[in-house]
């Protein structure tokens, strides 16, 4: 199952030019790509330079004044920048927690249906709101956690509350809200993969589970558990990296004045400080530093992934 | 297979040949433009009538598209950034973003030439000064707000605390001049009247916090004082040689202000929901007709509800709203409402240097001003969609009049280029009003019963009027906003700013929702000298200075 196996005999073959002649079809793809990384990933990230600069409009990238630091320093400096890596980093990692125990809960669930209509009909119904932009989520979210929506209803109706809550006025519910839109737009879609996974274990061991005497609960816990361990790990340490990516369009279409202090986000920052207030330095220094962020969390699971003898990427 | 092939192949050729044939069909001797305006706004649709009998008598054709979710300044910068710009672009905030960017075509040449003319009289040589910018040239014209010959306004197009017309004819139309009053009415009239006639609820107050358009609670205060909108400050007078900026946020009557809200709050006369409405949501409320009132700008929320009610028959309800001319204390002068022209150098129409044919868009933006351009563009043409008396007057029968009204028509036969070189006042010929909605006669015509009926007990023929503000023109330096829309986080000033903008944000609708109002002001006082508000102030007074320097020597 592993995707680099380290026992393996580092084999050199020496490269020939008949070799090359024979794979030349690889190579001019291969090359493709190459070169499309380098245009549309390395060669934007000569912006950086801005981050160092005070930079204008006329004067560019390369005729503006170069400041160092400073931009840097006014970000650690500034209460409102070192909130929103707090905002950012709980919404990343709730929504991440979130969306991986429920995709794979419902994954687990979705295989122990037997009836195969029910099953299909069922999976499809789920990932649609994946497909909704998060515009139309967002409003739909808004309605219903609204006073008058079906969310205080159903409470109070349920005798949970007395009188409805204002749920986006409260700071403490705004977390909560954005982690369940997450679930309700994406659990189906993560679930896709964990079911393939699931699908693809050998029918064989729950057969001779079966025998041994294991219930279905025996079963879950001692085949597709394990069975899943591996794709757990790899997709969490690929989503680790994302998770200073959390969000834009959600918090900053559920947001409100009420709000701010626990909805805005990094990326809500430099829309706001830097590119709303014509200051591309200082929205390129945010940037950077979320992009050292996210490479550092990758690097320190990956390396955690490797200590405990699990599957990892590089 | 092979009959499968040729058929394939056949339908490419086809598609081919169709792709072609809707170019071909597109490249009649017409100019298409683009033109980008830094404002929500309608798009029209392709083929509307207007817009093809301006291409058929100019050669010009303008796709408009509008700003969409994002403010002016990110719309530019992202613009600027693409380098994917219009051929027109009126950039609001950020106009200077793209001036600074270098992409705009100087306006210098244009106006010196006898062909030109029409766009050289828009604005007196003096007027024309104020939109030079730092290095010596004109790159924008604003479009708005310029009145040929006598001014004919009739529309109040500013803020104001709204009421329904319904609530002053239940009072017998009462003369409202203080927040006190005004609130007090609300309430009379709410404690007897829960539901409209739908069965919706009654809201009796709204005030909306969404975003930028937070300013319908925000600004009030400068306006309760009697001063004018200057945006983000009031520009003390007492020494008119030397006007000092003053912050109308900690004022006495800001927290009186504040006060009487989270008062009407804590009475449950507010609604509930907001500080956490959206600005749709806004929209939707007004529009059922169940707000009675709000602080509000006329631009803001009037084209949308109005339409609406004339659609659900609402306005003959009295749903339609009056703005009235509140001051903190009564006897007091206020200035909501502003006469003569308020001339904003810092945004306006321009021409971009993406634009392939830069003469030929001058020379459109030239013919626009001509008074056939002027008529077609407001008034529509004659026989569909205006008639003249034998007077020379012009007037609209009622159908006409419903359909210049209804949304789908207006995409398909109106076309005004608003964004692009315009008037109002009086037309050329010297009788007509440039714009229907300014013609007393079309004017009153549109106006619902209960309107009407309104206007004539306060004995009132125009919006403004309502107010009492007096006509007076303002100060060189107005507006101020023109300024501090455009701080950058570059400087001190602008940092503090934005975080005077968060700060007010978050804190003033907690203070109208406090159970203990003393505590929450006193919070929200302390949050808000945390964001420096002196850096920000002592930056609006260098501004200042300069341009009462630059009024002085024009």
């Amino acid at each position: 199952m592993s995707l680099m196996n380290p026992s393996a005999p580092a084999l050199k073959e020496k490269t020939t030019k008949a070799e090359i002649k024979r794979q030349s079809v690889l190579l001019i793809i291969a090359a493709l790509y190459v070169v499309y990384g380098i245009i549309f990933y390395y060669l934007p990230l000569v912006g950086w330079l801005m981050a160092f600069q005070t930079y204008t409009l006329k004067g560019g990238i390369f005729g503006s004044e170069w400041v160092g630091l400073k931009w840097f320093k006014f970000l650690f400096t500034d209460d409102t920048f070192v909130r929103i890596i707090r905002n950012t980093l709980a919404m990343g990692v709730i929504n991440l927690v979130a969306t991986t125990v429920t995709a794979i809960g419902f994954a687990i669930l979705l295989s122990e249906v037997k009836n195969i209509w029910g099953k299909k009909l069922v999976q499809t119904i789920s990932y649609l709101p994946h497909f909704l932009s998060w515009i139309v989520v967002t409003s739909i979210v808004h309605e219903a956690f609204s006073t008058e929506g079906m969310i205080n209803e159903l409470l109070v109706n349920l005798h949970i509350l007395k009188t409805p809550i204002s749920f986006f006025s409260h700071t403490q519910y705004f977390w909560p809200i954005v982690a369940i839109s997450n679930v309700w737009k994406e659990t189906g879609w993560n679930a896709i993969i964990y079911l393939a996974t699931i699908t693809s274990i050998d029918p064989s061991l729950y057969e001779a589970a079966a025998m041994d005497g294991a219930g279905r609960w025996q079963k879950i816990k001692h085949i597709t558990f394990p069975g899943l361990r591996s794709t757990i790990i790899i997709l969490l340490i690929m989503n680790i990296g994302n998770v200073i990516n959390a969000g834009f369009e959600v918090q900053y279409l559920l947001g409100n004045g009420l709000l701010q202090s626990v909805s805005q986000t990094i990326d809500i920052y430099v829309l706001k400080y830097g590119v709303g207030k014509m200051n591309y330095s200082l929205g390129t220094a945010a940037g950077v530093f979320k992009t050292f962020v996210s490479m550092t969390l990758i690097f320190l699971f990956n390396f955690i992934a490797k200590k405990t003898g699990d599957e990892r990427l590089f | 297979m092979k009959s499968k092939k040729i058929f394939a192949l056949t339908m490419a050729c086809m598609m081919g040949i169709g792709a072609f044939a809707g170019c071909a069909k597109k490249k009649d001797s017409i100019t298409n433009f683009k033109m980008f305006a830094c404002m929500p706004g309608k798009e029209i649709n392709d083929g509307n009538r207007i817009q093809e009998e301006i291409a058929k008598l100019t050669g010009v054709r303008v796709k408009e598209t509008w700003l969409t979710g994002q403010t002016a300044t990110e719309a530019v910068g992202s613009i600027v950034a693409s380098g994917d710009l219009p051929d027109f672009i009126d950039g609001g905030d950020g106009s200077d973003a793209l001036y600074e960017a270098g992409v705009l075509v100087a306006w210098d040449d244009y106006l010196a030439k006898p062909e030109y003319a029409n766009l050289k009289e828009m604005y007196s040589d003096k007027e024309w000064e104020m939109f030079r910018k730092a290095d010596g040239k004109i790159y924008w014209a604003n479009v708005f707000q310029n009145t040929y010959g006598e001014s004919k306004a009739t529309g109040h197009n500013d803020e104001a605390f709204w009421i329904q017309v319904r609530v002053l004819e239940w009072a017998g139309y009462p003369k409202i001049e203080t927040l006190d009053e005004y609130f007090d009415l609300l309430e009379r009239y709410y404690n007897e009247n829960k539901e409209n006639a739908d069965g919706t609820k009654i809201i009796p107050y709204t005030a909306l916090c969404d975003d930028w358009r937070y300013f319908c609670i925000e600004n009030a205060p400068e306006f309760l004082d009697g001063y004018p909108n200057d945006g983000s400050v009031i520009v003390n007078l007492t020494d008119y040689d030397k006007p000092t900026i003053v912050d109308y946020n900690t004022t006495p009557t800001a927290k009186r202000y504040f006060a009487k809200l989270n008062e009407v709050y804590n009475k449950g006369l507010m609604d509930p929901n907001f500080a956490i409405q959206t600005y749709d949501e806004y929209m939707a409320k007004l529009s059922t007709g169940a707000v009675l009132g709000m602080c509000d700008q006329w631009w803001d929320f009037a084209f949308t509800v109005n339409d609406q009610f004339k659609a659900s028959g609402f306005d003959e309800l009295g749903y339609n709203y009056i703005p009235l001319g509140l001051t903190i204390d009564k006897g007091m002068v206020n200035h909501w409402h502003t006469y003569g022209d308020t001339l904003n150098a810092a945004s306006g129409c321009a021409v971009t240097t993406s634009c392939k044919d830069p003469d030929k868009a001058f020379t459109f933006l030239n013919r626009l001003l001509d008074q056939d351009m002027l008529n077609l563009r407001f008034w529509g043409q004659e026989g569909t969609d205006y008639l003249v008396d034998e007077n020379g007057l012009f007037y609209r029968t009622q159908e006409m009049r419903d359909n210049w009204a209804d949304a789908t028509y207006q995409a398909n036969n109106v076309c005004a280029y608003s964004y692009m070189p315009q008037y109002g006042g009086t037309s050329r010929d010297g009788k007509n009003a440039m714009t229907p909605a300014e013609q007393t006669s079309e004017f009153f015509a549109t106006l619902a019963t209960p309107l009407v009926k309104c206007f004539e007990a306060y004995g009132y023929t125009t919006y403004g009027d309502f107010l009492g503000s007096p006509v007076e023109e303002m100060g060189f330096w107005f507006p101020m906003y023109s300024y501090s829309n455009n701080m950058s986080t570059n400087t001190k000033g602008g940092v503090a700013w934005i975080k005077m903008g968060e700060c007010k944000h978050e804190y003033l609708p907690k203070v109208v929702m406090a159970s203990d109002f003393e505590s929450a002001w006193a919070d929200y006082m302390e949050a808000y000298a945390a964001c420096k508000p002196e850096d920000f102030l002592a930056e609006m007074q260098t501004e200042l200075d300069r341009r009462v320097e630059m009024g002085k020597s024009a």
